[in-house]
């Protein structure tokens, strides 16, 4: 079975790396994508060093939004099941933001598809990341789906 | 019926708003209402914005209905 579900509460990678597991399939890929201390910044090139993050949904679309991932993800891949937990709210450096789990009968499926879906989700889910410093604070913005203005 | 327009993360910061609402005119799109709001709201001015209407990325040319919630924010940075 899919799933796809927001969180304030930590992340176990294991056990949602388990809920996808089914008779049929032989391999799970699972990313674990965790808050990271130092970013370089894209355009100064300067690292900074970050102190802890706060991450914000807008939690009924972005459920939507990975919805249609993953079921995207099924019509692209030969893949069982999926599974995708955020978190949000305040993380401190190297706590799991986000978990991608995705069984398949065979390992090949598994990897192209958990790639596809962080760089999909990244693009589309509504999901903000503020990085928090020393110094100040920013919401970081990434790369837009369409221009408005 | 007004529309509701929710902000997030940056966009909540700039405006101070979490929620506001706003008149729905006749054939008012997305397009049209972001540039409204963005008159409203100058400091969204030097950002670039998305606008979703009931939970959906909005096209631009899109008409918003009385009742649609709308949300402006800018590009997403999850994961």
């Amino acid at each position: 079975m899919d799933f796809f579900e927001l969180t304030t509460e930590p992340l176990d990678i294991t056990s949602v790396a388990r809920r996808v597991v089914p008779p049929e399939c032989g391999a799970t890929v699972t990313l674990d994508g965790y808050a990271r201390r130092f970013t370089k910044d894209r355009e100064t090139g300067e690292v900074r060093e970050t102190l802890h993050l706060v991450y914000e949904a807008y939690e009924p679309m972005a459920i939507k939004e990975m919805e249609k991932l993953v079921k995207a993800a099924h019509e692209q891949f030969e893949i069982t099941n999926v599974g995708i937990v955020h978190r949000l709210g305040k993380l401190e450096i190297g706590e799991t933001s986000i978990v991608i789990s995705v069984a398949a009968p065979h390992r090949k499926d598994a990897f192209a598809a958990c790639e596809w879906l962080i760089r999909e989700l990244k693009r589309t889910v509504p999901i903000w990341k503020k990085e928090v410093y020393a110094d100040g604070e920013q919401w970081v913005e990434g790369e837009l789906v369409t221009q408005m203005s | 019926m007004p529309a509701r327009v929710l902000f997030f993360g940056a966009t909540a910061d700039i405006t101070g708003h979490r929620e506001i609402e706003i008149s729905v005119s006749d054939d008012l799109t997305a397009e049209a209402a972001l540039k409204e709001i963005v008159r409203n709201l100058p400091g969204l001015g030097s950002h670039k914005l998305l606008i979703s209407i009931n939970q959906q990325y909005a096209a631009q040319d899109e008409i918003i209905r009385d009742g649609d919630e709308l949300a402006i924010f800018t590009a997403v940075s999850g994961g």
